[in-house]
């Protein structure tokens, strides 16, 4: 029997909302068990854990994906703000309904592997789907940054959406007329790029994905970027060279990514500022 | 006056996210703060210091049994905004200067300030036996933040009870001659309990910044060091790509969320559980 207040779902939503969500959702915590690896299932970070709450918002603006030069997308971000939220709204399950709320990290776990999926998280809340691209999109904003609590309270889930973002009406008319789509023709995998995939019907299947490629891309100046320059630093025997290497622009652009890290997570959204489907509805002037 | 002012800056430090906001008279610091590191040292004419309490982990993260994740758990620091929200109040409503308490070391360990010892004056908290960790009697662990002012203000009186030792641990220190957080920890904690306080109390800072701080500023410095000694490059590529100096990286640009690594002192503290235990 649930012992939450009437409309407290209700409730959590409109303070995510308030809070600067654009779109908040609620899975089933057990949802998860035929998606998820064990050990980064919501009941293995929070015994008994029943929702998980997902927050998205802080994506790019309009304005942003218009800018026409590269460097505004690659050097501003906006992540920092949607874990805000997340950890609001764990503090007020926990001080206002008196359950349980883990805040899932948005670190790694170990590698590349996170705690737990916030983009299967978002699926599953019904926030969006996965895109041909790789990204979650949601239908009215498309692509979002997310941030998930577990918890124990029994609040009211949402079923994933029924109708995916990708593709996208105008992609479907560019498959049939070009045999591509503007996220593949951006970034093909048999020509140095990152995405492979087709379109059958109305449903976009991914035929591949190059994960290390793309990271060095959507990470180029990131902890990777610094390591990397370190070594070659340090196996630089010329001292000169070691210099301009130390006070290169590469290693000052990824010492100020790793500084302002919430404001430098991506430094590559090609496929995603080509995509119809990513940017939201809304036309502006 | 000063009471209805006093009110109105702790309502909005709450408002902010604070979850305690106490305040201290400047001139309480001077007892036992040497010169340099009061509150006028920093603040000329400062008269009062607002200090904010905010939380750290949820229930939910102290309950997660994997234990990386309260390494990496995040958190709001909202007793920061909370300061900047009641700095702005006191400047533009009041008329008064006020700046944000610097906090952060400038050599060694040593802050310009001590918000542990801002907190305990501003009747906030007191010191434990847990690493001198200052617990607030009714939260227990929580993060502070200050600022000094101009504006004189009431002050909030220091505890009249510790919140450490906790009754259940004076009651165990009388049974079995220990308590729980010096149990969990013998390598960093020691202490006695007489007369339910706390008689003796020491803990050994360097082995226990080493555990809390596994991954931070001094293990970057420890690997980078290491690696710069390292005559051969492919021991040197191990080390710069390992998981150890990754980290390391990750927790100096995601700082917020790798504050402390081991909490196991304070996992076990009974102060506050009550807000631990929930459904």
């Amino acid at each position: 029997m649930s012992e939450l207040p009437t409309g407290a779902t209700k409730t959590l939503k409109a303070s995510a909302l308030k809070a600067g969500a654009s779109v908040v959702g609620i899975a089933d915590a057990s949802a998860f068990d035929a998606h998820a690896p064990k050990g980064h299932r919501p009941d293995d970070l929070l015994p008994g854990a029943r929702t998980v709450v997902v927050v998205g918002g802080a994506q790019p603006r309009a304005g942003d994906w218009v800018a026409t030069s590269p460097w505004l997308l690659s050097t501003m971000g906006t992540t920092e703000r949607i874990q805000g939220v997340g950890r609001r709204l764990a503090q007020a399950i926990e001080s206002e309904f008196g359950y349980y709320a883990l805040f899932v990290p948005p670190g790694t776990a170990s590698g590349d592997a996170p705690f737990l999926s916030l983009m299967l998280a978002a699926e599953l809340a019904g926030l969006g789907s996965r895109s041909l691209a790789g990204p979650i999109l949601n239908r009215e904003h498309g692509f979002m940054y997310w941030s998930a609590v577990i918890t124990t309270a029994p609040l009211q889930v949402d079923p994933p959406e029924a109708v995916p973002a990708c593709p996208a009406p105008s992609c479907r008319e560019m498959w049939e007329r070009e045999g591509t789509t503007p996220c593949l023709r951006v970034c093909p995998l048999d020509a140095g790029g990152c995405l492979s995939g087709r379109l059958e019907g109305a449903r976009a299947v991914r035929t591949g994905y190059d994960a290390a490629r793309c990271n060095t891309r959507v990470h180029t100046h990131w902890v990777g970027g610094f390591q990397k320059v370190l070594e070659e630093t340090l196996n630089e025997p010329d001292r000169d060279k070691r210099k301009m290497l130390v006070y290169g622009d590469f290693m000052t652009r990824t010492l100020w990514a790793i500084t302002y890290s919430s404001t430098n997570i991506a430094q590559c959204f090609e496929c995603m500022r080509v995509c119809p489907a990513a940017h939201g509805l809304r036309e502006m002037r | 006056m000063a009471g209805t002012i006093t009110a109105a800056v702790t309502s909005i430090g709450l408002a902010a996210g604070a979850r305690v906001v106490g305040v201290a008279a400047a001139e309480a610091f001077r007892a036992g703060v040497p010169e340099g590191f009061r509150p006028e040292d920093i603040l000329p004419g400062a008269k009062s210091v607002v200090v904010a309490g905010g939380d750290g982990p949820t229930a939910g993260a102290w309950r997660c049994p994997d234990h990386r994740v309260m390494e990496i758990t995040g958190y709001d620091l909202r007793e920061n905004v909370a300061v900047h929200a009641m700095c702005d109040y006191i400047e533009r409503e009041q008329g008064h200067y006020a700046v944000q308490a610097p906090s952060l070391p400038v050599h060694g360990h040593e802050p310009p300030m001590s918000m542990m010892h801002a907190a305990e004056l501003a009747g906030l908290g007191s010191r434990s036996l847990a690493a001198h960790i200052i617990l607030n009697p009714e939260y227990g662990l929580l993060y502070y933040a200050a600022l000094i002012t101009t504006l004189p203000l009431d002050p909030t009186p220091p505890l009249a009870e510790p919140a450490c030792p906790h009754p259940g641990c004076t009651a165990m220190y009388k049974r079995i001659g220990t308590t729980p957080c010096l149990r969990v920890c013998p390598a960093c904690l020691a202490g006695t309990v007489k007369e339910k306080r706390i008689e003796t109390s020491t803990y050994d800072r360097e082995k226990c910044h080493s555990r809390a701080q596994t991954y931070g500023i001094g293990s970057f410095q420890k690997a980078l060091l290491e690696i710069v000694n390292e005559d051969d490059p492919a021991r040197r590529r191990e080390q710069i790509h390992s998981e150890f100096f990754t980290k390391s990286i990750q927790s100096l640009g995601f700082f917020r969320d790798s504050i402390a690594q081991c909490f196991e002192c304070m996992r076990v503290c009974p102060v506050g559980r009550k807000h631990r235990k929930l459904k």
